[in-house]
């Protein structure tokens, strides 16, 4: 049977290929979300907005964003807007991070709006009652509970955009996928190449969902006064 | 010191506030009654603006508050606020809750604000419980800490919206008392309550409120003691 003689030293004859891949993963997924995480603070701030000329631009950028395929939103950008901005194409990397970034940021900005409406508006006017404005008030009250509770999702959206950045292999992106491909055409086997892809995505994924747990944990002391006080229910500072 | 005129407000087509007009003076406690909702809490929430007024005017101290000239967060300053739900920020420190607003608007610096927070804190009993969190006290504890963060601003009036309603029977008083003890200060209040007892032992002025409109007001004897109107007696026999 085939599964029984893996033969891994293909993958290991390729592996200047894998290790690339991993590089170019990760920076395409970092780039993408950093990038997608700016942007989409001013979206998700621009759709929590009473005034109407903010709301619907943003409204309409997530909903386009959210409503379409990323795989087409990569051939749009790379094919289309790019080429007809700058009259040639830029390469994969700025066409994927392009791309990326956009579609991370209507995520993004979803997770921040999501995240300030969830604070009680009790919060809001007991700030605005002792005389703070609505950006002192958004600065000191609203946003540093917010972001708390925006922390778990903001981890699954950078883990979604990891394996997404998948994708970007379709405009001849170096990723890990590629480098699967590259083997798989070479040798003509299955197998080997796409499981060990999937492995390292796995891996990085595994190690990111530590990260953000982590994170998490960081953040919360302050709301689980159980674990930073001690027997007098004395907080340690 | 608080004068409001002819004061409406609707939310879309329901009526909430219908023609008010009233006039609270300086140091003086005035305790607003009613059934649950005759409007006393939003018309609370008008006067420092936390509602959008749909007619009429407010004037605190002489300036007019729903003048869009006017700034809103200046006038807030002066009129401290305390809310049912207390409304502590939780990822602060009773300390931090305390001395933010004065530090950010007062522009004092960290020593004297945490200065004048302890003093303040010495005042409602909760001087040591400076460093911990809101969710750490009791609820009593809670509205005690909101009290000393609005006396923090020093502001001019105090608005207590049912400030007992969400405490447990036996924390009542806790949070009374230190009322009380502002009111003997001389600290001018409007305290919408369903405590009867405290209202009629605390209060200069009554106020009972029914369907959006002040259907009667007096000295605290003659509202409970003699009143007037039919509605307010029908309300003070099921409440007293």
């Amino acid at each position: 049977m085939e599964i029984l003689d893996f033969r891994w030293d293909i993958i290991w004859n390729y592996r200047d290929y894998f290790i690339r891949g991993i590089w170019v993963t990760l920076a395409l997924t970092l780039c993408g979300f950093f990038g997608g995480f700016i942007f989409g603070v001013f979206l998700g701030l621009g759709k929590n907005s009473k005034r109407k000329w903010l709301y619907w631009p943003c409204k309409l950028y997530i909903d386009l964003f959210r409503g379409t395929p990323l795989l087409v939103q990569i051939f749009i950008i790379h094919l289309a807007v790019i080429p007809s901005i700058f009259g040639h194409s830029l390469g994969f990397m700025v066409s994927g991070i392009a791309a990326l970034i956009l579609n991370c940021a209507a995520y993004v900005a979803e997770i921040i709006r999501a995240g300030i409406q969830s604070i009680d508006k009790g919060q809001m006017e007991a700030a605005r009652s002792l005389g703070l404005n609505q950006f002192q008030a958004m600065r000191k009250v609203i946003l540093p509970q917010a972001f708390r509770r925006m922390i778990p999702p903001l981890g699954n959206e950078f883990i979604t955009l990891l394996k997404d950045s998948s994708l970007v292999t379709v405009i001849a992106a170096n990723d890990i996928l590629y480098a699967a491909k590259v083997v798989s055409g070479t040798y003509f086997r299955f197998w080997e190449p796409y499981l060990a892809a999937a492995a390292l995505y796995l891996i990085l994924t595994f190690i990111v969902s530590k990260i953000v747990s982590f994170i998490e944990k960081r953040f919360s002391i302050e709301y689980n006064p159980r674990k930073n006080k001690n027997d007098e229910g004395r907080v340690v500072a | 010191m608080i004068k409001i005129e002819n004061l409406h407000k609707n939310f879309g087509n329901l009526h909430v506030l219908n023609g008010i007009d009233y006039e609270i003076h300086e140091k003086e406690v005035v305790c607003v009654i009613g059934p649950s909702g005759s409007g006393k809490s939003t018309f609370l929430r008008c006067i420092n603006l936390l509602e959008e007024i749909s007619d009429g005017a407010i004037y605190i101290d002489g300036v007019k508050v729903n003048d869009p000239k006017t700034d809103i967060n200046k006038i807030r300053t002066e009129v401290g606020m305390v809310f049912q739900q207390f409304n502590l920020f939780p990822h602060m420190t009773v300390l931090d809750n305390i001395t933010m607003a004065p530090m950010l608007i007062r522009k004092m610096n960290k020593k004297e604000a945490e200065a004048l927070a302890f003093e303040l804190l010495q005042k409602v009993g909760l001087r040591e419980k400076a460093h911990n969190y809101p969710q750490q006290l009791s609820g009593g504890q809670q509205q005690r800490v909101a009290i000393a963060r609005a006396l923090a601003m020093k502001p001019k009036v105090m608005l207590f919206d049912e400030p007992t309603s969400a405490l447990d029977p036996e924390m009542v008083n806790e949070v009374l008392d230190v009322i009380k003890q502002l009111a003997i200060e001389g600290m001018t209040m409007v305290v919408v309550t369903h405590e009867m007892g405290f209202a009629r032992e605390v209060a200069d002025r009554v106020i009972f409120m029914d369907g959006g409109v002040i259907v009667e007001e007096g000295p605290p004897e003659q509202v409970f003691g003699n009143p007037k109107h039919e509605r307010t007696k029908a309300f003070l026999s099921k409440v007293l």
